[in-house]
């Protein structure tokens, strides 16, 4: 939490509850996306209507937050620390929401698999490790915005090279499945698509943590090589 | 206190008593200077003392360092043990609040207080691990910023708190959460935060039982009453016919093998404590190996490793059913050619009794899993083996009975090793 308090403390109170809001949608994204990596494991197609419609409650979020930053910024013309806070915020609340899209197209993709009659645990690919992984970066970006703790924040930033890493592996692992025998074709390119939205909710989160970076310290530390000391 | 009032007057009248003379005989100015000189040493004399009293209060100190004269000591007393007295209380009470925080941090269950805003005011190690908190960092966090799950904050805004939440707990590894929320001092919130992942994992274990148990009936019946109805509506030819009536008597055999290890298992779990029989291991492990080269019919190679030093306490047939399970499955699940390798180390400390093959090896994922009733890692291969899918349950009862822990350690088309370990009291002869 700042520390400084406002003159007006309804100020306060407006910040904590925006900031509330956002982690609130987070917590929703995130469940998003592991009811999707769920469905992908156990084929519980019953769940992908439920993650579609939930996503129309990520929208609205993102929209309300949006609406929210505005009104501060003309309400309160704030300055400083708390600019940078609503700037960073209305950010994140994009990135969020994609991050959410990318959950929707996973659970869409194991929809399609298992109405095809495919199982993707015959591909033995490490979908479950590589967004286990993504979860935590998800997790610990939020964490790291709660906290404006840029220190985890940076360490979510090394995270992500890790994830990407993974992606090609499973990636060029599909290609071989797909050379060996062309009728996978279909559902390895479904799982290449997964696998795809799985590392993009990686990015989501590093780009959620540059923002938290960018908050605490001020630094803009998107798109720079040297940006984690 | 009227002492000191006396006393004032007295020191005032002395000088007065001095002062007259001089002033009425001498000059009258001496006589007042003297007077005042009097009335002035006194005021000196309770000035200092004051200061001494100024300058403790600005920081009470409780050492020796509070010391007055005159009527001042008797105040300076009073002060100087309240002081004491009070300092003396907070360190008790601040022991108190020490030791009931150390009484909720000991707690299996995980704690939080939370204050009207639902910001934390504290919370225990239990509970920072449980929900991922870190209480040093996050006191005055609202609890909905760090444990973010919507059903957590949908529970939490409905303020109907009369049944628990369950929660399965993303954070580490997968833990159900049963959060109870207490109201206290007024409107304060209280969470706890039981773990019940084990008592969450037996209700599936027993749904799945249930599920098992018919299921496992319900193939060799369909078997039957199939049979049983081809045979009641067509003139089946006689060669025909026997096939048939073999065929069913080998599922009401598998049923009856079925029924047999159930009743086994209720009678295990229902029985006293086994006699303390002493178990010659030798005998026990010639039998073993005579057992294992009947159902192998020459297709393993056989090996018993053991010393003959050492015994086991306890009953027989149960340890006989449980080994010879261990060593039956060994056989089963060897490719022909493998080893079948029977070994019982006994010591002072305890013994381990284990059976090593080179077989086809269980995934590290079934291991925690293999001892459950009806528990298959492949069901079409297992029956085949002619399983009921209760043999290791049985074993890691019986095993149980006696203190042995069971240890599986297996690799993929490696083999496994399954070892038991008896406690040192059960070894006799050592």
């Amino acid at each position: 939490m700042n520390d400084s308090q406002h003159l007006s403390s309804q100020f306060d109170d407006d910040l904590s509850r925006l900031r509330t809001h956002v982690l609130q949608m987070g917590g929703l994204v995130e469940t998003q996306v592991s009811a999707a990596i769920e469905a992908y494991e156990t084929g519980e197609i019953a769940s992908v209507k439920t993650i579609v419609e939930t996503d129309r409650k990520v929208n609205e979020l993102e929209k309300a937050i949006d609406d929210d930053c505005a009104h501060i910024i003309a309400k309160r013309q704030p300055t400083a620390s708390d600019l940078r806070l609503i700037l960073g915020i209305s950010k994140i609340v994009t990135d969020l929401e994609r991050a959410g899209d990318e959950a929707k197209k996973i659970a869409k993709s194991v929809r399609r698999i298992y109405e095809n009659g495919h199982l993707p645990s015959q591909y033995g690919v490490g979908i479950r490790h590589l967004a286990d992984a993504a979860l935590v970066m998800v997790r610990q970006s939020l964490d790291a915005f709660a906290r404006l703790d840029a220190e985890l924040a940076n360490s979510v930033i090394r995270a992500d090279s890790a994830v990407d890493a993974e992606f090609k592996s499973i990636f060029r692992q599909l290609i071989t499945h797909m050379m060996e025998d062309p009728r996978t074709i279909t559902t390895s390119i479904e799982i290449v698509t997964i696998a795809r939205a799985i590392e993009r909710i990686g990015d989501h989160a590093k780009n959620i943590s540059e923002q938290v970076v960018f908050i605490v310290e001020g630094r803009d530390v998107r798109h720079t090589k040297e940006k984690v000391q | 206190m009227s002492s000191q009032l006396v006393r004032g007057i007295f020191l005032a009248l002395i000088s007065a008593v001095i002062a007259f003379p001089v002033g009425h005989f001498f000059v009258e100015w001496a006589g007042w200077t003297i007077f005042c000189c009097g009335l002035g040493l006194q005021m000196l004399f309770h000035f200092r003392n004051f200061a001494r009293l100024d300058q403790w209060s600005k920081a009470p100190v409780v050492d020796s360092s509070l010391e007055g004269e005159g009527a001042w000591d008797g105040i300076f007393g009073r002060l100087y043990r309240h002081e004491k007295d009070l300092r003396a209380q907070i360190a008790s009470r601040d022991d108190q609040i020490a030791r009931l925080f150390a009484a909720i941090q000991a707690l299996t269950d995980g704690v939080v207080t939370l204050d009207l805003h639902n910001q934390i005011v504290y919370c225990n190690s239990t509970a920072e691990t449980q929900l991922g908190l870190v209480l040093r960092t996050d006191r005055g966090q609202p609890i909905v910023n760090l444990v973010r799950q919507p059903e957590f904050v949908a529970y939490l805004d409905t303020g109907d708190f009369t049944r628990p939440l369950t929660l399965r707990s993303e954070r580490g590894e997968d833990r159900v959460l049963s959060i109870y929320v207490l109201p206290y001092a007024g409107t304060r919130r209280l969470l706890q935060i039981k773990d019940v992942t084990q008592s969450d994992r037996l209700d599936s274990m027993r749904r799945d039982f249930v599920a098992n148990v018919s299921h496992e009936l319900r193939t060799p019946l369909t078997v039957l009453s199939g049979f049983l109805e081809t045979l009641q509506e067509y003139d089946v030819e006689r060669e025909e016919r026997t096939r048939y009536l073999s065929m069913m008597a080998e599922q009401s055999s598998r049923m009856e093998s079925i029924v047999q290890d159930l009743l086994t298992l209720s009678s295990i779990e229902s029985a006293p404590p086994p006699e303390n029989d002493p178990v010659d291991m030798v005998n026990l492990l010639d039998k073993l190996r005579r057992d294992a080269e009947g159902l192998s019919a020459g297709r393993h190679t056989i090996v018993v490793e053991t010393d003959g030093q050492g015994d086991l306490s306890g009953s027989e047939p149960e340890l006989v059913s449980a080994f010879g399970n261990l060593v039956a499955n060994a056989v089963r699940y060897t490719p022909t050619g493998g080893t079948v390798r029977i070994s019982w180390k006994a010591s002072a400390k305890g013994a381990e009794f284990a059976v090593q093959d080179t077989g086809i090896g269980i995934d590290a994922k079934h291991i925690p899993r293999l001892t459950e009733r009806f528990y298959r890692v492949d069901r079409g291969r297992s029956r085949d083996a002619g399983g009921t899918g209760l043999g290791l349950a049985i074993v890691k009862h019986s095993l149980n009975r006696h203190q042995a822990q069971l240890e599986i350690k297996s690799t993929l088309g490696v083999g496994s090793r399954f070892a038991v370990h008896f406690p040192a009291n059960r070894v006799l002869g050592i």
